[in-house]
């Protein structure tokens, strides 16, 4: 009995056409049920998000036989009749593991080496699991796609690094300050990627948050939602003595804050570091002001390298991952050692993320 | 081997510390600091051994000449580095601090510094009070040393957040603040010894020459750089002077103790006679 793999993810299918493949978490089961009596799988695990649709089967027909089987059951499912083109993939044994060890890492991501996945993947196979459609060789090969995500993610660099810029800031935030958990956070602007990060600096334990907006029923209405308090736009300054992190992004065409009106602020903070994020283009914050002692100014440029660069050391982790996901595929396949695989598909990794 | 070979051999491994520091440091402090710290481990062995037998053949502790006082300045910031190293985060202490530490013991090899001179016959009365002034001041100073690794860290890292540098985020440096809070702590501590170093200091010489002060270079020098750390922590604790400026403060005291430790002590008729 085999593995096999079909599939459409965001790698070779645009969302109109995963949405209309998508299986809804509570047909599920009934979906597996029909897979195998079906006679295309004796066991299966479906799993469906945002970025994948993926049936996982082990099947004792030929591997041709059991891609036309499942993309038949796939189409039938879904009521499809209209023409792919090149928006599936199959994969046989050892691509097959090799594709459920990538996908597990996250190797297979939208953003490269992300851990949302594992949780999904664990899910679906709970779900097969739970309703009797797994058996030997799908237990054994899950088991073994959650231990090498794991092994991999202490081993590798893969999953080191954020690779946006709300968590960029984060990782700023917590070079600076000894605890997040006693700091202050003010927004200057509501916008979208202030919203972001302000929230990531919750989340990381930062204390609370003060939003100021020129339009203050905004600045309210943001507040509300990361439970904080709003001042008035013209009142922020006041605030400023029990400030640790300020995220600005205002759509104002000038700087808002300079070292004029900085450098007297600062005697009232005690030496303690105040960290500025200037999210806005045009900028908020006069470049000048990062020469004050225990000032640190970071732009949506200086996130932007950060992320980036950290996106490069996860892409230069790429050939170490592959290298154990070939290893451990190649445990699991009850083929002499050293012999080599059969030529298939090409891996595939998150170009695109 | 005699205990100077032995001395000798951990200033090597020092040195390869130092060699190894620099790759450190051109990755960026990106992955942990284990095999540096063991490195310093294996040489702070070597370092004991040497100083348990020169302690062994002198039949008490080992401070009394230069050479001696510089080893065990440089022992103190050594174990007291292993301590503060079992927490991964000031691991990195150790490639700051082993090119201080690889400076003070080739300082402390020169020939000249081990001469075997007994104590001044003027001032010396046999007992553990000469011991334990020698041994306090060596504390303090080794306090002093490690202070000013933790400020060559903060000023590096903070070096590298004022210019944006992507290091600073990947770096497994600590956070600057607790560098500045471990600096501090730091080199409180050392002036909590260097104030107990010149109490018991002034208690012996009103028991050996009957005053408790004299007008020795090192006597006076010791009582300059109790003033200047006291300086450096009233700016920290009554004027809030933290941050760069406190940094460079430990840093560069630290630099003139190592600059005028040996002429001071060349000049002192009571230690060097």
């Amino acid at each position: 009995m085999s593995i096999v793999v079909i599939g459409l993810s965001h790698h070779t299918s645009p969302v109109e056409m995963r949405e209309r493949f998508a299986f809804a978490e509570a047909t599920l089961p009934e979906a597996l049920h029909k897979l195998r009596q079906s006679g295309a799988a004796d066991e299966a695990v479906i799993l469906s998000t945002c970025n994948r649709v993926e049936i996982y089967a082990a099947t004792n027909l030929q591997a041709k036989d059991a891609f036309e089987a499942l993309q038949k059951f796939l189409f039938d499912h879904h009521s499809f009749r209209g023409q792919i083109n090149g928006e599936i993939y199959t994969y046989g044994e050892p691509q097959s593991l090799e594709h459920l060890f990538k996908v597990a890492c996250g190797l297979d991501s939208m953003v490269l080496g992300e851990t949302e996945i594992l949780g999904q993947l664990k899910k679906a196979y709970d779900l097969a699991l739970q309703h009797k459609h797994t058996g030997a060789r799908l237990n054994k090969a899950f088991q073994r796609a959650f231990n090498v995500a794991k092994q991999i993610r202490t081993e590798t660099n893969i999953q080191r690094g954020n690779i946006s810029v709300a968590s960029v800031a984060v990782d700023l935030a917590e070079k600076i300050f000894e605890k997040l958990a006693d700091r202050q956070v003010m927004v200057i602007g509501a916008g979208d990627t202030s919203e972001k990060t302000a929230r990531a600096l919750l989340s990381r334990g930062a204390h609370s948050v003060i939003v100021s907006n020129r339009s203050h029923e905004r600045a309210v209405a943001l507040a509300k939602e990361l439970e904080g308090r709003a001042v008035h736009f013209d009142e922020w300054a006041v605030e400023f003595p029990n400030i640790d992190i300020i995220i600005s992004s205002t759509a104002a065409p000038h700087y808002i804050l300079d070292r004029k009106k900085l450098e007297p602020l600062l005697g009232l903070r005690e030496s303690r570091p105040l960290l500025l994020i200037d999210i806005a283009v045009p900028r908020d914050i006069d470049p000048e002001v990062n020469e004050l002692e225990n000032v640190y100014l970071f732009n949506v440029d200086h996130l932007q390298a950060a992320a980036e660069s950290n996106l490069q050391q996860r892409k230069e982790e790429i050939a170490r991952c592959e290298a154990i996901i070939r290893d451990k595929a190649q445990g699991l396949l009850t083929r002499p050692a050293g012999a080599p695989y059969p030529v298939g598909k090409p891996l595939a990794y998150g170009r695109d993320s | 081997m005699t205990d100077r070979d032995y001395f000798k051999l951990a200033v090597l491994i020092y040195g390869a510390s130092m060699v190894y520091s620099v790759f450190l440091w051109r990755k960026g402090f990106r992955e942990d600091n284990r095999v540096n710290y063991f490195v310093l481990l294996g040489a702070f062995l070597f370092h004991t051994v040497a100083m348990v037998k020169r302690g062994f053949s002198l039949d008490r502790c080992p401070v009394t000449n230069l050479y001696e006082a510089t080893t065990f300045i440089g022992w103190t910031m050594v174990a007291a580095y292993l301590a503060l190293g079992v927490w991964s985060r000031l691991r990195f202490l150790g490639a700051f601090l082993s090119p201080i530490i690889f400076s003070i013991g080739v300082f402390a090899l020169m020939p000249a510094l081990d001469k075997h001179h007994g104590p001044n016959p003027e001032f010396f009365i046999p007992g553990w009070q000469n011991s334990l002034h020698a041994a306090l001041f060596a504390l303090a100073y080794g306090a002093f040393g490690l202070s000013s690794g933790a400020g060559l860290m903060y000023l590096t890292q903070e070096h590298d957040l004022k210019l944006h540098k992507v290091r600073a985020i990947f770096s497994l440096m600590p956070p600057i603040q607790r560098l500045e809070v471990v600096t501090g702590r730091l080199l409180a501590v050392g002036f909590a010894l260097l104030t107990a170093a010149l109490g018991v200091s002034m208690l012996y010489l009103k028991r050996s020459a009957g005053v408790y002060l004299a007008d020795d270079p090192k006597i006076l020098w010791a009582f300059f750089v109790w003033f200047l750390y006291l300086g450096l922590l009233l700016m920290r604790w009554r004027f809030a002077q933290g941050g760069r400026r406190f940094a460079w403060g430990a840093v560069g005291g630290f630099a003139f103790v190592l600059l005028t430790f040996w002429g001071t002590n060349l000049l002192s008729p009571i230690h060097n006679p």
